[in-house]
């Protein structure tokens, strides 16, 4: 070409893994949503809270603490294996990937077992008052997203199986990561709030 | 001044006269409504007033801030003998910067006059009345499509319920306590006050005052339901004296009949479908879902203010409020021709 | 002047094979499955106008209808619809998908990349959008049009007054858009952050550009809280929560708080945008940098973040207490002090440009004026005594068209006039876009400007009628044959664009001497966009002389979708992406969608089937493509 001077990019990578790539923005921002989502029904529960005469309303028990903390370490525990699985596949360590997938899966489902077997007990409906509305709705959202949790990481876990992930190809898992500690970090704040703020905030 | 500049005066006024003629028609047909009786321009108590002075401050500053930014973006566009800048230079535009920080400058302090006109304003407007005005303690409740108004007083057995119509003394303050039963209404009369919502649940409360005597509109402003247009109520402001000897009339109950007609009529509500949600104090009649009618001879307007208050347009309403205002929740009504006359000879002693 | 990366100079034979790389099937089943930004952006575009002309017509029937008082035009059952769709159409249909059109569009030429980072999602929200529309639009054919305003108080909007679906569609269908508008946001700042041409740094940006990165980011934080709103009136009136009713614990003002929190920074995200194409007109048609970029960068930034802070003066009504509303009285003023900013750059611009009167500065001209004065009513009804004899009356309906019509529909019609070359490769007239704007300019005015004195002089907003005798009927007259005038103005428009298309004159690839890279190449551009990948080494690439000779980006391969990624702060080359080709992915997911979302309208067991599907079509989504399932390395092949 003459006149014009070229910059040569052929000999950059076609795959590149956590902040570089753009799939990785898109999970932060995808998180930034749903954290701001979760930060709406947080604010609700506390307006609604803030407007009732009595919190829970009368004839309402603040919830339980055992088995929910017990579910909240099953949940946290979850972390750990998913934090090994993703640095294990970034050194190229597949099996670990794939030990560490199924271990957190399985602590997944526990926690929606245990959170199943907490709400079959529980006293009030959504339809009862604004409170069990409000607890039911919250409960109902993040389990939600602990089974998305659970469904994504079979999809990730089919693949790492058949070979598809290596040292340098893994952003499919780095992100699926990334949503699986942002739902359980968020678990923390929701659990304050549920099981606590009742308790501490009289 | 000779021939060819008189002429020319003479061609410049014509000139002149052409658009000044239609600047003042224009006035005239604007001005129209700084007499109405629903205008928040044409007020008639401290609370419209506050709030019609803050307004023509924020008239007259922003009319001139537009003119000024019209004039700007005019010359800007069209003014001759520019030199065209084709790129900044290294030092930038620093006389054109120091304008535009100036002209920010000036909005920054215009916004402060503005908050602190209205932080004046405000303060006055929500500051409660105080007890030496006597104020009047007034409830009014949106129902769909009417207003349910009761009269309080310090004991229970004297508070009185009326609907759509509200009666105030001259000088006084009325502080009115807002609830709905339903969905949301905005109680707003604009020559008295701005407006305040009737929410479910909660208790809103307002007060305001009328100056002198008059009669103002008001109208329900925050949509609720198919009938939101035809949800209006008036208000009569009358001098003091006049009020006490009207609170004392209307807390008794409706004066039996004398007449045969009207006695018939007494008989024809009571044995239509009426009574079943309409209350006529003296009466056996005991509905609360639809308007109290103890007073409804004395009303200005039926059916929420959508109809003077006449022998037709009554009779046109109870037959058939369909027709009137579809969808609410009145029936229609059918009686033969003399049942309906007694009735209505009925309904105009109740006052 | 610079005239930029020659494409003449390139062999025609990568010209070819980017050509087949990268265009679209043709024929009605091929069109399902386009994914390249240009291609869905116009559908954004033609789409939102569709929902324009329709939200414009139920605007004229209900001002036939307010034409005299008592008419018995249309009954009070059909004009609750009419507003309620004119408002939801207009915001939710018309402004911020349009807006999502022209950024889809343009901001990939501008930054110099070839398509969105995620050419498939792109895809996937316009499904998404288009099923939404075509399935609430069903509902207002079929009688059950949503009929408790734009934005559905509660408890007028609950099941115990709204027994039937009307609601229930609103509810499900804003819910649907807006994870649309969630999709676009999300790929448009990754786009911007990741995808600029070598050389671009974040002050090399063009203003579009910033104001769509900004757009993105309000959608981002401000739609999340209607979702989880609406989710809550749907979870009220389908399955006896009680978030909203007062008898139980719940609130009905926690609905208004929840709406408008998201309601006000909606206006914004619709504005923020035709900001950035009046930047692009002004400089275009003055023919000169302008004036104050930084500032103009600040000032978009600030209103951004200010417009999260204002909702509650929508409720100044609602009897909070005085204290706690005034500090959104501050708030809501303070807001026009970055709008002043940017007024006053782009007259100081347009002060010592060499103007260029077509119709996109001309709709640029009006819309300084008509903005400005709606800003100025804005700063009135700030002020929570005057907002409460203004509230709910035909003032605010006159306050928020001139804001909405001045400040974003003025420029938007301008920057059709401008990019409609860009687009479709003619011109538009000039004569009958003169008349356009005229009649829109005298129009907008006759129709609205009544509306403030209407306002004062007691008439609330969402009436069927009137009363005679109160002196509004010459005002309302007045005000309806505005609105005819608009009519023959959107007319005039459409005759434009039809003829246009036909038979306008043919467009060079530069037909206004821009500077933006839009213009660097075809009109319309190739489906690769560019080749070779231009590099900026300035803020006015094309009118600024540069030290040596133009530079340009070669390397990246022709035999399959790549994109040149760039490093977010230095624009310094980084890795090169390689994008999906067509696919009917997207749809399938948005069918799925639509199968969870109409069953909370008919039947709650859809939901978890619709969940399924979607998580089905996901998978399938993002399911290695052939030619991934090996890696390069492993493949042999140079990476």
């Amino acid at each position: 070409m003459n006149g014009t001077a070229a910059i040569d990019v052929s000999h950059l990578p076609n795959l590149v893994s956590g902040g570089r790539a753009p799939l990785w923005w898109a999970m932060v921002l995808l998180l930034a949503i749903e954290g701001t989502v979760f930060a709406t029904l947080v604010v609700s529960y506390f307006y609604l809270r803030m407007v009732a005469p009595a919190w829970p309303p009368p004839g309402v028990e603040p919830p339980e603490l055992l088995l929910p903390t017990i579910n909240t370490i099953v949940l946290l525990a979850s972390s750990v294996p998913m934090y090994i699985a993703d640095r294990g596949i970034t050194k190229g360590r597949s099996r670990r990937l794939l030990v560490g997938l199924g271990i957190a899966v399985a602590l997944a489902i526990v926690f929606l077992v245990l959170k199943v077997v907490e709400y079959s007990g529980v006293s009030y409906r959504w339809d009862d008052h604004a409170y069990g509305s409000i607890v039911w709705t919250i409960i109902g959202f993040h389990s939600a997203h602990v089974m998305s949790l659970v469904l994504k990481s079979l999809v990730v876990g089919t693949l790492a199986w058949r070979g598809y992930f290596d040292g340098r190809r893994h952003l499919g898992v780095q992100i699926n990561g990334l949503y699986w500690h942002f739902v359980v970090a968020v678990w923390v704040p929701l659990y304050a709030v549920l099981y606590w703020a009742p308790r501490l905030l009289d | 001044m000779n021939r060819s500049d008189r002429s020319r005066t003479a061609r410049v006024h014509g000139a002149a006269a052409a658009p000044a003629r239609l600047l003042l028609l224009a006035l005239a047909v604007w001005s129209a409504g700084c007499s109405g009786i629903q205008s928040a321009v044409n007020p008639y108590g401290p609370q419209a007033e506050r709030i019609a002075w803050l307004w023509w401050l924020f008239f007259s500053v922003c009319t001139a801030v537009l003119l000024a930014v019209t004039a700007a973006v005019l010359l800007a566009a069209f003014r001759p003998g520019r030199r065209h800048v084709e790129s900044v230079p290294p030092e930038g535009e620093p006389r054109k910067q120091r304008i535009v920080i100036a002209a920010t400058i000036l909005t920054v302090l215009i916004l402060v006059m503005f908050f602190a006109a209205d932080l004046r304003v405000g303060t006055r407007m929500t500051a409660a009345p105080a007890a030496e005005a006597r104020p009047v303690a007034v409830e009014v409740v949106g129902h769909q499509w009417w207003w349910e108004i009761q009269y309080l007083d310090s004991s229970p057995d004297r508070s009185f319920r009326t609907a759509n119509e509200l009666r105030i003394p001259v000088g006084r303050p009325v502080v009115i306590q807002t609830t709905s039963r339903d969905v949301i209404h905005s109680f707003w009369v604009p020559n008295l006050h701005g407006k305040i919502d009737l929410i479910p649940g909660r208790v809103n409360t307002i007060w305001l005052q009328a100056d002198r005597p008059g009669v103002f509109r008001g109208q329900c402003a925050e949509f609720c339901g198919l009938q939101h247009a035809k949800m209006a109520f008036t208000v009569v402001a009358v001098p003091d004296a006049e009020f006490e000897r009207w609170l004392q009339a209307a807390r008794r109950p409706a004066p039996p009949p004398r007449t045969p007609e009207a006695r018939r009529g007494e008989q024809v509500f009571l044995q239509a479908q009426c009574s079943m949600c309409h209350t006529i104090r003296g009466t056996g009649a005991w509905g609360r879902v639809a308007p109290d009618l103890t007073r409804l001879a004395e009303r200005r307007t039926i059916a929420a203010g959508t109809l003077p208050n006449t022998r037709g347009h009554l009779a046109g309403w109870i037959l058939d409020p369909q027709q009137v205002k579809p969808g609410n929740f009145m029936p229609p009504t059918s009686l033969d021709p003399d049942s309906l006359h007694a009735l209505l000879a009925y309904l105009e002693t109740l006052q | 002047m610079d005239q930029g990366p020659d494409l003449r100079r390139a062999a025609a034979d990568e010209h070819l094979e980017l050509e087949r790389t990268w265009s679209s099937p043709c024929g009605l089943i091929g069109w399902f499955s386009h994914v390249n930004h240009r291609s869905i952006g116009r559908r954004f575009i033609v789409t939102a106008f569709v929902f324009f002309l329709l939200g414009g017509i139920q605007a004229l029937l209900m001002r036939l209808q307010l034409a005299s008082p008592e008419s018995g035009l249309i009954d009070p059952d059909t004009y609750r619809q009419l507003f309620t769709m004119h408002g939801t159409t207009m915001m939710f249909f018309f402004a911020v998908p349009v807006m999502e059109g022209f950024a889809m569009y343009l901001v990939p030429l501008m930054i110099g990349s070839r398509d969105m980072a995620f050419p498939r999602m792109n895809a996937f929200g316009y499904y998404v959008y288009l099923i939404a529309g075509v399935v609430l639009y069903g509902a207002f054919f079929l009688g059950m049009a949503p009929d408790a305003g734009w934005f559905a108080y509660v408890p007028l909007a609950g099941k115990t007054f709204e027994p039937g679906l009307r609601m229930d569609f609103w509810a499900t269908m804003v819910t649907f858009i807006e994870v649309s508008a969630l999709v676009a946001a999300v790929e448009l700042i990754v786009t911007i952050l990741k995808q600029r041409a070598v050389g671009m740094t974040f002050t090399r940006m063009p203003l579009f550009v910033w104001a769509v990165l900004v757009m993105a980011f309000m959608i981002l934080f401000a739609m999340p809280p209607l979702m989880i709103g609406s989710v809550m009136l749907a979870l009220d009136r389908t399955v006896g929560t009680h978030f909203f009713n007062p008898a139980a614990g719940g609130d009905v003002v926690l609905w208004q708080h929840v709406f408008w929190f998201f309601g006000h920074p909606e206006v914004y995200i619709i504005f923020i945008p035709a900001l950035g194409m009046v930047s692009s007109i002004v400089i275009t048609f003055a023919r000169r940098p302008i004036f104050g970029y930084k500032a103009l960068v600040l000032s978009l930034v600030a209103t951004g973040f200010i417009g999260f802070g204002l909702w509650v003066h929508h409720m100044f009504a609602t009897g909070l207490p005085y204290l706690g509303m005034s500090f959104f009285t501050a708030a809501s003023m303070l807001i026009a002090i970055p709008s002043g900013v940017q007024i006053f750059c782009w007259i100081a611009t347009l002060w010592d440009g060499r103007l260029v009167f077509r119709t996109p500065l001309l709709f640029v001209l009006g819309f300084l004026v008509i903005f400005v004065a709606g800003g100025v009513t804005g700063v009135m009804i700030a002020s929570v005594p005057f907002d409460l004899q203004v509230h709910d009356t035909f003032f605010i309906v006159a306050h928020f068209h001139y804001v909405l019509i001045g400040g974003a529909v003025f420029p938007l019609f301008g920057g059709v006039y401008y990019w409609f070359p860009k687009i479709t490769g003619r011109m538009l007239s000039e004569r009958l876009g003169q008349w356009n704007f005229w009649t829109m300019a005298v129009g907008f005015n006759v129709t609205f400007f009544p509306m403030h004195q209407l306002g004062l002089e007691g008439m609330p907003r969402r009436v069927y009628t009137y009363v005679d005798g109160l002196g509004w009927d010459n005002l309302n007259l007045l005000a309806t044959v505005g609105a005819l005038i608009l009519t023959l103005s959107v007319l005039i428009f459409l005759v434009n664009v039809a003829i246009s298309l036909r038979s306008g004159a043919e467009a060079s690839a530069d037909p206004w001497a821009a500077d933006s890279l839009e213009w660097a190449t075809g009109s319309p551009p190739p489906s690769y966009n560019f080749h070779p990948l231009p590099v900026v080494r300035g803020r006015y690439p094309r009118w600024e002389k540069a030290e040596g000779p133009p530079v340009v980006v070669i390397g990246l391969r022709g035999d399959r979708r790549e994109v040149l990624v760039t490093q977010t702060m230095e624009a310094t080359p980084d890795y090169r992406s390689v994008l999906p080709g067509p696919s009917f992915a997207p749809l399938w997911l948005a069918l799925a969608a639509t199968v969870a979302f109409l069953g909370v309208v008919y039947d709650v067991r859809l939901v978890p089937v619709g969940g399924l599907l979607s998580f089905a079509a996901l998978a399938w989504w993002h399911w290695p493509r052939e030619h991934e399932r090996t890696p390069p390395w492993k493949a042999g092949t140079a990476s």
